[in-house]
C-alpha cells in the first residue's frame, strides 16, 4: 500500500507541476466536442443524446493520448528502469499507473462536462450528478487497458498508433453501454432504464482491471 | 511438424471440399422461401466457426504460453489468429452478399454482425501489431496478453451488442420445434461443409506452423554460425 502511495503521489506532483497530460487532455476533449459541433452544425449537436455520444467520444480521444501517458514517460531516462528494480510488486505499480491514468482522465473530462453543456444547451442540473458515476466507469475502464497495453507503444516505431488500434475494439462494450446510461442519465430518464448498462460498465470495469493486475507483470519488464 | 498427417488433412481436405462443393451446388434442394441464394448458408456457417473457433486457440495459446512458456505456444497463436482473420473475414463477405437480396442491404447494426465486426477489428489490431513489431520473447508475451485480454472482452461484447439490436436469425441455435432447416439433406450438406472447412483450417494451421518453426529454427542457426565464425576469428 505504501508503494502504491508513494508511486500515484510522486505521479500527481509530476502533473501539479508539469501539467503535461491533463492539459493536453484538456485540450483535445475541447477540440474534439468544437470538432464535433462544426461536423453535426448545432441544429444536431444539441440535446441529452447527442451530448452524452460527443462525451463519449472526447473520453476516448482524450483517453488515447494521455492514459498511456502515466505509464510511458517512465521510459524517459529510463526510470522506468529504476521502478522495476525497486522492491515493488508489479500488480502494484500496475494498479499505481492505472489510479493515476484515470485521474488525470477525470479531470480531462470535468472540463469536457462543463463545455458539453455549454455548447449542446443542456443545463448545470442534477443531471450531472448522475452522469459522474458512469463517466468515471468509463474512465476507469479505460485506463485500465490503456496501462496494461502501453508497454507495447515504448518498444516499437509506431507503437503510438500500434495503442489505439487495440485499445478501441476492446471498449467497445464499455462504449456502448456508457453512451446509452449516459443519455439516459442527461435526459432525467428515470435511473433504472439505465441500469442493464451501468451493470455492464461495472463488469467491465472489474473484468478488465483484473485482468490487468493478474497481466501485468508479463507486459512490463526487461526488454 | 509431422509431414505424414499433413499431407493427409491437405488430400482430405481436397476430396471433402469437392464432396461439399457438389452437394452445395447439386444435389441439396433449393430453400423454398429465399432461393438459391440461400446456399451461401453453407458457406457462411462453417466460415464462422472457424473463425470463432480460431480465435478460441488464441487465447488458449496465449494461457499456455504465458504459463509453460516455449514458442510453440507463441506460433499457434499467431498462426490461429491469421486464419481465423482470413475466415472472419470471408464470413462476413458471405453474410453480407447474402443479406442484401434477403435483408435488402449490405450491412446492418444487428447484434451478432456487430459483435463479429468487433472480433475483426480485434484480431486484426492483433495481426498489424504483430507485424510492425519485430519478433522478440518480450513481443510474444504481449501478445499473448492481448490475445487474452481478447478473448476476456467478447462475453462483454455480446452482451451489450445483444442488449443494443439484434436481427440475425438464430437458425441452428435455438427456435425450438424446428431447426429451419427442413430437408435432412440440408443438415447433412451443412455437416460436410463444416467438416470440410475444419479440416481445411488444420491444414492450414499445420502448414503456418511449419513455416514459423522452420523461420525459428534458421533464426537460431543464423546466431550459431555467426558465434561459431566469432569464436574461429578470435581463437
Amino acid at each position: 500500500m505504501t508503494a502504491f502511495v508513494a508511486v500515484l503521489s510522486k505521479d500527481l506532483r509530476l502533473e501539479l507541476r508539469s501539467g503535461m497530460s491533463t492539459i493536453a487532455m484538456v485540450a483535445l476533449a475541447m477540440l474534439v466536442l468544437v470538432v464535433l459541433v462544426f461536423a453535426l452544425n448545432p441544429g444536431v449537436a444539441r440535446g441529452p443524446e447527442a451530448a452524452a455520444g460527443a462525451l463519449w467520444i472526447a473520453l476516448v480521444f482524450a483517453g488515447m493520448l494521455g492514459a498511456s501517458r502515466a505509464l510511458l514517460a517512465e521510459n524517459e531516462n529510463a526510470c522506468i528502469r529504476a521502478l522495476l528494480m525497486s522492491p515493488i510488486d508489479r500488480a502494484t505499480l500496475f494498479a499505481a499507473k492505472l489510479a493515476a491514468a484515470a485521474i488525470f482522465m477525470m479531470v480531462a473530462l470535468a472540463a469536457g462536462v462543463v463545455l458539453t453543456v455549454l455548447f449542446f444547451n443542456l443545463n448545470f442540473s442534477g443531471a450531472l450528478v448522475r452522469l459522474a458515476p458512469i463517466l468515471v466507469l468509463g474512465v476507469i475502464g479505460f485506463a485500465a487497458l490503456a496501462t496494461l497495453l502501453a508497454a507495447i507503444s515504448g518498444r516499437a516505431r509506431g507503437g503510438e498508433l500500434l495503442l489505439p488500434l487495440l485499445i478501441v475494439p476492446l471498449f467497445v462494450p464499455a462504449l456502448i453501454a456508457g453512451v446509452r446510461a449516459a443519455g439516459a442519465a442527461l435526459s432525467g430518464a428515470p435511473m433504472a432504464t439505465a441500469r442493464d448498462w451501468i451493470g455492464i460498465l461495472i463488469a467491465f470495469d472489474v473484468l478488465f482491471v483484473t485482468a490487468g493486475y493478474l497481466l501485468f507483470e508479463h507486459v512490463i519488464g526487461e526488454e | 511438424m509431422d509431414k505424414r498427417l499433413g499431407n493427409f488433412l491437405g488430400a482430405a481436405t481436397l476430396v471433402l471440399t469437392a464432396v461439399s462443393l457438389w452437394m452445395v451446388f447439386a444435389w441439396v434442394p433449393t430453400e423454398a422461401e429465399q432461393g438459391i441464394v440461400q446456399r451461401i448458408f453453407y458457406f457462411h456457417v462453417p466460415l464462422a466457426w472457424v473463425a470463432f473457433a480460431s480465435f478460441a486457440i488464441v487465447a488458449v495459446a496465449g494461457i499456455f504460453y504465458l504459463w509453460l512458456g516455449g514458442q510453440i505456444w507463441d506460433d499457434l497463436g499467431y498462426a490461429a489468429a491469421e486464419i481465423g482473420m482470413l475466415f472472419c473475414t470471408l464470413m462476413m463477405v458471405t453474410g453480407s452478399l447474402w443479406a442484401k437480396p434477403i435483408w435488402g442491404t449490405w450491412w446492418t447494426w444487428d447484434s451478432r454482425l456487430t459483435t463479429s465486426f468487433v472480433l475483426w477489428l480485434l484480431y486484426g489490431g492483433y495481426l498489424i501489431m504483430r507485424a510492425m513489431l519485430e519478433e522478440s520473447e518480450q513481443v510474444a508475451r504481449f501478445a499473448a496478453v492481448v490475445g487474452i485480454v481478447a478473448a476476456l472482452d467478447v462475453p462483454v461484447v455480446i452482451v451489450s451488442v445483444r442488449l443494443w439490436r439484434t436481427i440475425h436469425p438464430a437458425v441452428l441455435v435455438t427456435r425450438q420445434g424446428g431447426h429451419g432447416l427442413e430437408d435432412p439433406r440440408m443438415v447433412v450438406t451443412l455437416l460436410v461443409s463444416i467438416t470440410a472447412f475444419t479440416l481445411m483450417f488444420a491444414w492450414l494451421l499445420m502448414t503456418r506452423l511449419a513455416v514459423l518453426r522452420a523461420r525459428t529454427r534458421s533464426i537460431e542457426l543464423a546466431k550459431a554460425i555467426a558465434m561459431a565464425e566469432f569464436r574461429a576469428g578470435r581463437a
